[in-house]
């Protein structure tokens, strides 16, 4: 099976996050932050050379970078504990439901109300958009870097001025971007959340919150962290305000080695060469009949995924067929109805075609072919059924 | 036997509400080529969990290097090796 699916979870590992999780398993069998004993303290080092190197990764403090289940796990942190009473929330129409559903229940149970911006192809009026919208309530702006529909980039520094310039919370949705461009908190980001099974390779049930600390972040949950264990209260400080419970370690110490991974690497060449590949398989498929590729070429920037849909058969029946063929691309809505409400796709969505830097060229050839295969037989078939 | 005592070296338990911070203070330390030892903080310190660093050497090195380093830290108690 090739996997073209990598926004979901990027799928092969590199070696070194495979030799670090069964390091992690063999070795690192302590509880991080809860004992004296070496098994315990050896088990803590390698978390926090791991927190280390996401907090580097990503221009933060280690103390100031939570590990996470997902990035929706930690989507839902920042959204929920630094939403007040009476806020106004600005999201974009292209969010992804890890940030549309928190603002929305927030929204539901009366905590705040929220707006949608439209994301525009031209990146001065997506900002003007969100200006807008703005009111004196207004506290959160919450959106995706790119969208994992379309590969859109949000102008997120700009997006981030507004922010400063407003006095406004700004959280970040990394999910398809860290690990493919650069981001760092200095972006003007106060909150990024992110995946750590994507763009940085590590295994799946791992995520990241990292904060400037500019904005306080209540607890969506609370419990033992090995700290003030006299007191009643959740400690205030992080990591541990944040982290209850035992964290998963072994996910942890492996998300350090993709980090690192992508680091040695280095993420313009993996953006040049997943954007190649994307480049090549748009070049082939868009002039075929029966095909549309979701991109807009007055869109400057994006991310190395690509939207497309066989006409005349739905997403997943094409996503189906190509399962068969030994390709794997996601069909359907992607957890974003919202994106594919504004790409006019609903309700049967999109094939998704996402590489990671462990594609080839030539598996990028296989796939054309057989799209080529499905399209010709869908035409075939629709001109049979006409006459 | 006198000068031995009037230059021993002094040791110091810096405590820390955190494993991480005290691992961030070391690591601090560490790039300071300051070697320092973590340990459970002892009760007579903190009566909750918490974590110490064991540091030999000068304390006003010490508070200068977490001070800029913006990091807190909760007691600090000093022992004579």
């Amino acid at each position: 099976m090739i996997n073209f699916d990598n926004s979901a979870t990027t799928f092969p590992k590199p070696a070194a996050v495979k030799k670090a999780l069964l390091t992690a398993v063999t070795r690192y069998g302590g509880n991080p932050g809860r004992s004296g004993h070496k098994l315990s303290i050896d088990t803590a080092e390698a978390v926090f050379k791991a927190r280390s190197a996401a907090a580097e990764f990503l221009g933060a403090e280690p103390d100031n970078t939570v590990f996470a289940q997902n990035c929706t796990h930690a989507l839902n942190m920042a959204l929920k504990g630094t939403a007040e009473k009476g806020c106004h929330i600005i999201i974009s129409s292209l969010e992804h439901n890890a940030v549309a559903r928190p603002v929305h229940a927030l929204c539901k149970q009366g905590v705040c109300t929220y707006s949608v911006a439209e994301v525009n192809c031209d990146d001065g009026r997506t900002v003007e958009n969100f200006r807008r919208l703005i009111t004196p309530q207004t506290k959160i702006i919450a959106c995706t870097l790119g969208s994992n529909v379309t590969g859109q980039i949000i102008p997120f520094t700009k997006i981030a001025k507004l922010c400063r310039e407003n006095g406004i919370c700004f959280i970040a949705d990394g999910a398809q971007a860290c690990g493919v461009i650069p981001i760092k908190l200095s972006d003007g980001i106060n909150i990024l959340c992110t995946a750590g099974h994507k763009a940085l390779y590590g295994p799946a049930g791992t995520g990241l919150l990292v904060t400037d600390g500019k904005y306080k972040i209540s607890p969506i949950m609370e419990g033992g962290t090995g700290s003030l264990s006299m007191e009643l209260d959740q400690p205030d400080f992080l990591p541990d305000g944040l982290e209850s419970g035992t964290i998963n370690t072994c996910g942890a110490i492996a998300l350090g080695a993709g980090i690192s991974f992508v680091k040695k690497l280095g993420i313009d060449k993996i953006y040049c060469h997943e954007n190649k590949l994307c480049k090549k398989f748009i070049s082939a498929i868009e002039p075929l009949k029966n095909i549309t590729v979701y991109r807009d070429k007055r869109v400057k920037n994006y991310l190395p995924v690509v939207s497309f849909n066989i006409n005349g058969i739905s997403a997943n029946e094409t996503a189906g067929r190509l399962s068969d063929m030994g390709f794997a691309l996601r069909g359907g809505l992607h957890c974003s109805g919202l994106a594919h409400i504004s790409i006019g796709t609903v309700p049967d969505g999109t094939v998704r075609f996402s590489p990671s830097v462990f594609n080839t060229e030539s598996e990028v050839d296989a796939l054309i072919y057989a799209v080529k295969t499905i399209t010709e037989k869908t035409y075939a078939d629709t001109c049979c059924n006409r006459y | 036997m006198l000068s031995g005592i009037v230059n021993a070296m002094k040791r110091y338990t810096i405590t820390f509400s955190s494993i991480t911070i005290a691992m961030k203070a070391q690591s601090v330390f560490r790039s300071e080529g300051i070697r320092t030892e973590i340990i459970r903080t002892p009760r007579n310190l903190a009566s909750g969990c918490g974590y110490s660093l064991v540091y030999d050497g000068d304390l006003e090195t010490a508070m200068y290097i977490l001070e800029n380093r913006g990091i807190k830290f909760k007691s600090v108690m000093e022992n004579i090796i």
